[in-house]
């Protein structure tokens, strides 16, 4: 039985290949189902995001090839597919499958989506009768590799987008931005990118301006907000407690002297300013007073960076995590596998004790109750002492993955061969060459 | 007789001073109407007891340090009550009627020396009054501490400092939001006024033992003690009315807190009050 991982991601395949391979959240259940009646593949599930769509199996054939299923099902020619794909097998598969699950291997290292996006896989190939026990016991060790790297690293504690420093700064300032009033000054993408993850959090009224009152109204929309005009604009910026500002002004359109109206105005309540505008929007003397904090753009990149960097240190103790856990599950793994073995030992262990409690029962002569209880437990006992020691060799060289010993120890008791041999991996190509990430965000 | 309005007014100037913190702090119309009508009856049965204390004694000048002390806090009340009705400053209220209550409620006890019915009921009375001030000054350090960590915190967001690891500053990154400082300072102050307002009232009863009269107001614990409520009285109200807070707040939470260990060293110079004495 072979573990394989098949596959494309952000890293070998551009979008417009990604996209020809996407499955709907509707469809995954039916393409898993597809897929397992795929000869060779005794269980299998799909994960598909849209950074990567990764088919995860157990295989029984040497011939069986995953990547076949992808051109064959969505209709993409196998010569442009190829080039992308990268297959992982045996150990390579269970390390990949644990690096995906810790976001190891995401586009944003660290983010938190993934995990949930392979649980819910995992939940729709369990529903779709396409899990066994062997990917069971891998999907399991692989969330607990997952939660293992969460918990004790820093590797997801901080923000690496500029709407979330945004967020989390808001954070610092106000603790809960339930009720907080957002102030959308020009209706640029970020700014309304940052209202979102704002009002995600709970923020309260969103106030919308913009010299063209059309797009200020398109803008308020979604979030049920206020449209503003924009000559009164510094009448009801005292109103908010965030004010995001992306004009295309020439010059600051908030001041230091505004910025003490509005204080006077909200008797000292702090203010948060998130000026995304270049050439700036807000004067940065105005962070100078008390109780107004102004961030812009430049100072938001340089936080969102540093979290970056964080993550980087923390990938790397992620990394080693990985590896013990891998290992970890291996060592499982053969255990399991030496199992066979094992039960094969007692059974004919159990045969001769019989036939030892038989052939003497003539001689033995008829015995009470108790005494065949206590021959029983006599000779069971000495069973159980003389098996002890082969069958913790065999545990161990399981362990170790010493197959030698384990072939020596089956021939001396004349066992099945319980050593494991992975299935020649099939049809092994090359494997693409993984492309950095070309963008910071996303899934 | 005139005891007994004298009673009933302390009990209408407690109510009234009760009401009034409510009333200007956060601007409550219901509370503002309560502590005016309150302050304006105990004004009036005040009145009464004057006018009755001064035609029973045939007399027009107070005798003795109670009936000083009364008729002061009647002047008092009488000046707020002014200003009410000419400016409609009701906020002055904050000041007037409680020190017109502490004014009132020694005279209200007795004309002589008041003395406790058993020495457990002065025991009882004597721990009330070191537990509520104790609460009271508890609260006033901790208001101290979450004012100095909103310093901290919004110096590290002024300065835009990054959480790296590496960063000396890493350390404060558990520091609270600012608004969460803010509310808590603010939260222990209103704690600990009423402490503090209890604490100096039953003090005032247990010296009264002691029968120093009018020297009472000169000894410098008992100053230093009315010097720190009236500086905690001005904390709450700038921090409410004005909008105080941040650096300017922490300052002025500081101040307070001298004045508290100033009270503190004076029991070192003052006749009324000693550690350990009974």
């Amino acid at each position: 039985m072979t573990l394989a991982v098949i596959g494309i991601n952000h890293k070998t395949a551009p979008i417009e290949l990604r996209e020809k391979v996407a499955i709907a959240r509707e469809e995954l259940p039916e393409t898993t189902r597809a897929l397992a009646a795929m000869p060779g593949v005794s269980e299998c599930m799909i994960v598909s995001t849209c950074n990567r769509v990764e088919m995860l199996a157990s295989i029984d054939s040497p011939g069986t090839d995953l990547g076949s299923f992808l051109h064959q099902h969505f209709g993409v020619d196998q010569a442009l597919l190829e080039p992308h794909l990268y297959r992982h097998y045996d150990l390579d598969a269970v390390r990949h499958l644990f690096r995906v699950a810790a976001s190891l291997d995401s586009m944003v290292v660290g983010e938190s989506q993934i995990l949930g996006q392979v649980k819910e896989a995992f939940s729709v190939a369990r529903a779709s009768g396409t899990v066994g026990t062997e990917l069971d016991h891998l999907l399991q060790g692989a969330f607990a590799a997952a939660k293992r790297v969460r918990t004790e690293t820093e590797i997801g504690s901080n923000s690496v987008s500029i709407a979330s420093v945004a967020v989390e700064l808001a954070r610092k300032i106000f603790g809960s931005l339930h009720g907080r009033t957002v102030f959308l000054v020009g209706a640029g993408k970020m700014s309304e990118l940052a209202a979102r993850h704002l009002v995600q959090q709970g923020a309260g009224a969103i106030l919308v301006t913009n010299r063209t009152q059309e797009r200020a109204r398109q803008l308020a929309e979604p979030f049920h907000g206020r449209v503003i005009p924009f000559e009164k604009l510094h009448e009801t910026a005292s109103e908010a407690d965030i004010v995001i500002s992306s004009t295309s002004a020439p010059h600051a359109i908030f001041t230091r002297e505004h910025g003490q109206a509005f204080l006077h105005k909200r008797r000292n309540r702090p203010m948060f300013f998130i000026d995304l505008a270049v050439p700036r929007d807000v004067d940065p003397a105005m962070g100078k007073l008390e109780g107004i904090f102004v961030y812009d753009i430049d100072d938001l990149q340089q936080v969102a960076a540093s979290h970056m960097e964080e993550r980087s240190r923390a990938a790397s103790d992620a990394e080693a995590m990985i590896a013990a856990e891998v290992e970890r599950f291996q060592q499982r793994r053969r255990t399991v596998n030496v199992a066979p073995a094992i039960v094969s030992l007692q059974r004919q262990a159990e045969e001769i004790r019989q036939n030892e409690l038989k052939r003497m029962g003539a001689k033995l002569g008829t015995l009470t109750g108790e005494q065949l209880a206590a021959v029983e437990a006599l000779t069971r006992g000495l069973v159980n002492k003389f098996l002890h020691p082969p069958m913790q060799a065999l545990k161990q060289a399981a362990r170790e993955n010493d197959p030698a010993r384990m072939e020596t120890l089956c021939e001396t008791w004349q066992l099945p061969t319980a050593a494991e041999e992975p299935v020649a991996a099939p049809v092994k190509l090359e494997p693409a060459r993984e492309k950095e990430p070309s963008a910071v965000g996303g899934k | 007789m005139h005891l007994l309005w004298l009673r009933v007014a302390a009990i209408l100037y407690a109510a009234a001073s009760v009401a009034i913190f409510p009333a200007v702090l956060y601007s409550a119309a219901r509370w503002r109407s309560a502590s005016v009508h309150l302050g304006g009856l105990a004004f009036l049965f005040h009145f009464v007891s004057c006018v009755e204390m001064l035609v029973q004694a045939h007399r027009w000048v107070p005798v003795g340090a109670r009936e000083a002390e009364s008729l002061l806090g009647f002047l008092v009340a009488g000046l707020f009550f002014l200003a009410w009705w000419l400016y409609d400053a009701v906020s002055l209220g904050i000041f007037a009627l409680p020190v017109t209550l502490f004014l009132v409620f020694v005279p209200a006890l007795g004309t002589t020396g008041y003395s406790f019915p058993s020495q457990g009921v002065r025991t009882n009375w004597l721990i009330a009054h070191i537990a509520a001030l104790l609460a009271a000054y508890a609260a006033l350090g901790f208001s101290l501490l979450a004012s100095v960590l909103y310093l901290a915190r919004e110096r590290r967001l002024k300065a835009k400092l990054t959480t790296s690891t590496e960063s000396r500053w890493a350390p404060l990154d558990w520091l609270p939001p600012l608004d969460t400082l803010e509310r808590l300072a603010h939260a222990m102050l209103l704690f600990g006024f009423p402490c503090m307002t209890v604490g100096l009232l039953l003090g005032a009863v247990l010296v009264q033992e002691t029968s120093l009269g009018a020297a009472y107001f000169l000894d410098p614990k008992v100053l230093a003690s009315f010097a720190m409520w009236g500086l905690y009285v001005l904390l709450l109200f700038l921090r409410q009315a004005a909008g105080l807070r941040g650096r300017r707040a922490a300052y002025l939470s500081g101040a307070v807190l001298v004045v508290m260990l100033a009270v503190w060293a004076a029991n070192m110079v003052s006749h009324v009050h000693r550690f350990g004495a009974q």
